[in-house]
């Protein structure tokens, strides 16, 4: 009951800091010195001690010899009276919070006011601290290996600041897909109801351009020759004096192609894209998709950004998934977009193959990734 | 949010400026190294720029700003208000500037503005609640009587003020624009802009 009144008591001398009455604020100093000796006698004894007793000095002294300067020393005397009050006050109210925050009271404190995600990513934050640490220790040994002299290390300055940040963000990144691997769906936030295969799937992903359509297309092959039956789409890209123009889609069970996207001037792309994408490629598409049955492997080749916001391929998509009895279920994604994916999946067994780690060996990873799910 | 990557890039970004706030800015500090302030206030807009700028969700640079205040919390330097307000308020006028503003570089420079404004306003607050209005009043006169002593007193208050909001909004856009291009380079790096 004490310690309660005590820090009710502390709150209000707090508060008392905005009275311009220096006999309030001489009583509310008083006030926050009983209320640390009840609290936390050791602030308490830090109050009176000369660290804050040097910033007291110094800061009345400064707000003291200005207002003496303009209005005359009683008046200034008097205003360092108030500001000595006021610095013991917020010295002691920062001393006796400060001892009393630790990691565990904030995460649960943001949990209790139901704020869950805030708890989750407070957590998150407080513990990678150490690998951002680690991070930025190897950041700042590159740099200093990279750059023989003082002006040539100030020269590369900035983009210290850029791999940082990348760092930070891949690790974010990398939490929320291992967050997605493991089925914890706190932070994540589906608008959309999850996507259910019937099958287990397998992700193959890489960064653009780095042959995941070579891969999937050599794996499609691969099954036909073992008597499988592969169904679904791939989309190679269309290119004209090496620059990406379009995309075609492709039905992997007739090998038939139609046009899908065609690149546009800036601005007048669709989906935020800077692509027109076509009727008759999307109906395409769904004709292909919907060549699922019993016994096939469904591969999309790729679920991107417009399927995982619902459009583009996503209504044929979910129709195809709904099909009874498929052997696997491959999805090609980029790398960026895998913990999306795995946040939208409802699918306990999920087999990832990055083709970038080795792309000779893709279709035969995506093979075994299927024989090992099936 | 569709995935949980706006919030755990939030909290790796916040996390990276909250320990930079605790390193950086407590050697700045200490060393009393003039205008330390506005570098702080650079090394905050790079974050809260790149992370809006990779993960475009409203409430981003809150959440981040939440998890920056938390980790300087736990600092060496203990509670001290004046930083703990300064990475609040500079997630909140962010957060504003680009919530409001299409997104683009003069948003950025919007928020680098409002953040670089913001420092002078937070001091004066600050020296108001600690010495009181008498302090302000008397820094208003010992600031015209300095001007009259350096052969300014013709200069209206009003222009040097003016000057003085007009320089900080200036090095503020420089800064956000700064900070835009560098989430961008931070986004072609990591492959998410093309």
């Amino acid at each position: 009951m004490t310690r309660r009144i005590a820090g009710v008591g502390l709150g209000l001398a707090a508060a008392a800091t905005l009275s311009g009455d220096l006999r309030v604020v001489a009583a509310a100093a008083a006030v926050a010195v009983l209320s640390a000796v009840v609290l936390d006698p050791p602030v308490a004894r830090s109050a009176v001690g000369v660290a804050a007793g040097l910033t007291v000095a110094l800061t009345a002294a400064a707000a003291g010899a200005a207002v003496a300067l303009v209005e005359g020393p009683a008046r200034g005397l008097l205003m360092a009276g108030g500001v000595v009050g006021r610095v013991l006050i917020l010295w002691i109210a920062a001393g006796v919070l400060g001892r009393r925050v630790d990691a565990d009271r904030l995460v649960g404190g943001a949990r209790r006011l139901g704020l869950e995600r805030l708890g989750l990513v407070l957590g998150l934050a407080l513990n990678a601290l150490p690998r951002l640490a680690e991070a930025a220790g190897e950041v700042w040994m590159v740099h200093r290996l990279r750059s023989p002299g003082r002006w040539e290390a100030i020269r590369r300055g900035p983009r210290i600041a850029e791999v940082l940040l990348a760092n930070a963000v891949r690790i974010g990144d990398d939490a929320a897909g291992a967050a997605a691997l493991r089925g914890h769906g706190g932070l994540a936030h589906p608008r959309r109801p999850a996507l259910e295969p019937p099958a287990p799937v397998v992700v193959v992903t890489g960064p653009p351009g780095c042959g995941k359509t070579s891969v999937i297309e050599s794996a499609a092959a691969a099954l036909r020759a073992q008597g499988s039956w592969p169904v679904g789409i791939t989309q190679p890209g269309v290119y004209a004096r090496g620059r990406k123009v379009g995309f075609l889609v492709r039905d992997l069970a007739t090998g038939e192609e139609a046009a899908l996207a065609q690149m546009v001037e800036r601005g007048k792309g669709e989906h935020g894209t800077s692509y027109r994408f076509s009727r008759e490629g999307l109906d395409h598409a769904a004709r292909a998709l919907g060549r699922a049955a019993a016994g096939s492997v469904l591969v999309v080749d790729e679920v991107g950004p417009i399927e995982l916001r619902g459009d583009g391929h996503m209504p044929a998509l979910r129709r195809a998934l709904a099909t009874p009895g498929l052997t696997a279920v491959v999805l090609v994604v980029r790398r960026q977009l895998v913990p999306t994916l795995l946040a939208a999946l409802v699918a306990t067994e999920v087999t990832l193959v990055d083709v970038e780690e080795d792309p000779d060996s893709g279709a035969d990873r995506v093979l075994r990734a299927i024989a090992g799910t099936g | 949010m569709i995935d949980a990557r706006a919030w755990t890039r939030a909290a790796l970004v916040g996390s990276l400026w909250g320990a930079l706030e605790l390193s950086v800015g407590s050697v700045l500090h200490l060393s009393r190294i003039p205008l330390s302030g506005m570098v702080m206030s650079a090394i905050g807009l790079a974050c809260l720029l790149t992370l809006r700028r990779l993960s475009p969700v409203p409430g981003v640079c809150l959440v981040a700003g939440a998890v920056a205040l938390v980790v300087k919390v736990f600092g060496i330097g203990g509670l001290f208000p004046g930083p703990l307000i300064g990475i609040g308020a500079e997630a909140l006028l962010v957060e504003l500037a680009v919530t409001a503003l299409p997104r683009g570089a003069a948003a950025a420079m919007a928020a680098g503005a409002l953040v670089f404004l913001w420092g002078p306003v937070q001091k004066i607050a600050m020296v108001r609640i600690v010495a009181g209005q008498d302090a302000i009043d008397a820094a208003i006169v010992l600031g015209g009587r300095a001007a009259a002593a350096a052969g300014l007193g013709g200069v209206a208050a009003g222009w040097v003020v003016g000057a003085a909001v007009a320089a900080l909004v200036t090095v503020g856009g420089i800064a956000g624009w700064s900070a835009w291009r560098l989430g961008g380079r931070v986004a072609g790096r990591l492959g998410v802009e093309r």
